[in-house]
């Protein structure tokens, strides 16, 4: 319930504010929704497991969006960024679909 | 780990193996497994739950505004220049039928003045015939030139305004061009090119990836009508050069080019005819000489 309310609350809070992304920024933009998407199903996913932990959750998902960045930013100036953002999005990708199929199982047992 | 515990594989393959079957953040587990089967509430923990949704939901809403702040203005600017366009269009046309009225009034007034049958009348409504002003019937040949269909005329992706000049089109002003004068070599008295009457004045010229004919732009295929003694046209223009040509471009590139005498073409009168820099030289100054 909680965590419903905040997300809603960051919804509203970036609706209000209309941040602009900052050019050098905005590659890294897919990478983090990659990341914050992952990190909802993961979390959905403890709770529904019972092994939930806000501070597991809130790490991991700063971590990925910083690492995952940090990866692309490093293959930008290596000259694989591209190739490297593909690579964060199918693995991040892939344990998204994992954790929806876990989540699925859990709430129709299917 | 939970789901490949098997230390028999090599570490390449189980790093897949844990891509494949083990989706959730080992994080979770390990975190359960060292607070114990019933953990106690800590004071951090809503905190934490809070501030990692509304980051999660700011993210997303960010990337989501980013997205479609710039797709919907490009699609503003387009609209905005179609409509434009299509208000100069309208504009032109109301211009240009108040441009035929007032001529067709100018006209009634000369007829009015004029008598009908005198010598300047009669000279007035050669000069105008000559110039292209009033609109004609006769027999005669129509030309028709058509830009090959398929791959090699359709323009080439890219950015709008980097396609060169001709790199699409085969057909240019100069063909169109040529056509014109062999017929006006071959004895045309009148012609029209996609129904714009061709006067001393015409220019045909290109800009873009379109002919203009006195700046009206026409596109492929581009029928070119001619007035004049119809068999001595069709005879003079199937022996021309330019005619040759153009068969053999037929073979050669694919475009299109036929002609045929028709027994009665009707053209339009030209729209205009100024002249800019030529005048007539008064009575007074003849006198003076």
């Amino acid at each position: 319930m909680i965590a419903a309310l905040a997300l809603a609350a960051g919804i509203v809070l970036g609706l209000i504010l209309r941040p602009t992304v900052p050019t050098w920024l905005e590659p890294y933009l897919p990478i983090a929704v990659v990341a914050a998407l992952d990190a909802v199903f993961g979390g959905l996913r403890a709770r529904l497991d019972g092994i939930f932990d806000a501070k597991v959750f809130v790490v991991s998902f700063i971590s990925n969006v910083t690492v995952a960045a940090l990866i692309v930013f490093l293959g930008d100036k290596l000259g694989v960024g591209s190739q490297l953002s593909t690579a964060v999005v199918v693995v991040l990708g892939i344990r998204i679909f994992g954790n929806a199929a876990a989540i699925r199982r859990h709430l129709f047992r299917a | 780990m939970t789901a490949s515990g098997d230390k028999s594989q090599p570490d390449a393959v189980r790093l897949l193996v844990d891509l494949v079957n083990d989706h959730l953040d080992p994080g979770y587990a390990a975190a359960a497994e060292r607070r114990g089967p019933d953990p106690e509430q800590r004071w951090y923990d809503n905190v934490a739950v809070i501030i990692g949704c509304a980051l999660v939901g700011f993210v997303l809403i960010v990337a989501y505004i980013t997205t479609h702040r710039g797709a919907p203005e490009a699609a503003k600017v387009h609209d905005r220049l179609v409509d434009r366009v299509r208000s100069a269009q309208d504009t032109a046309n109301d211009l240009s039928n108040r441009v035929n009225e007032l001529q067709g009034r100018l006209d009634r007034a000369q007829a009015q003045v004029l008598s009908p049958t005198g010598d300047l009348a009669k000279s007035l409504d050669l000069a105008r015939l000559q110039a292209g002003l009033t609109a004609v019937s006769g027999p005669g040949v129509v030309v028709t030139l058509r830009e090959p269909s398929g791959p090699s005329s359709t323009p080439t992706t890219g950015r709008g305004g980097t396609t060169g000049i001709g790199s699409t089109n085969i057909l240019t002003d100069r063909d169109v061009r040529s056509v014109v004068n062999e017929l006006w070599h071959d004895g045309a008295e009148a012609i029209s090119v996609n129904d714009v009457r061709l006067t001393p004045t015409s220019a045909i010229r290109f800009a873009g990836e379109a002919v203009l004919v006195d700046f009206q732009p026409i596109t492929s295929p581009y029928h070119v009508a001619a007035i004049g003694d119809a068999d001595l046209l069709a005879t003079n223009f199937a022996q021309s050069a330019v005619a040759s040509r153009y068969q053999t471009l037929t073979g050669v590139e694919g475009i299109g080019f036929s002609f045929a005498d028709e027994s009665n073409l009707s053209l339009p009168a030209s729209q205009q005819v100024r002249v800019r820099y030529a005048t007539v030289p008064t009575q007074r100054k003849q006198g003076h000489r």
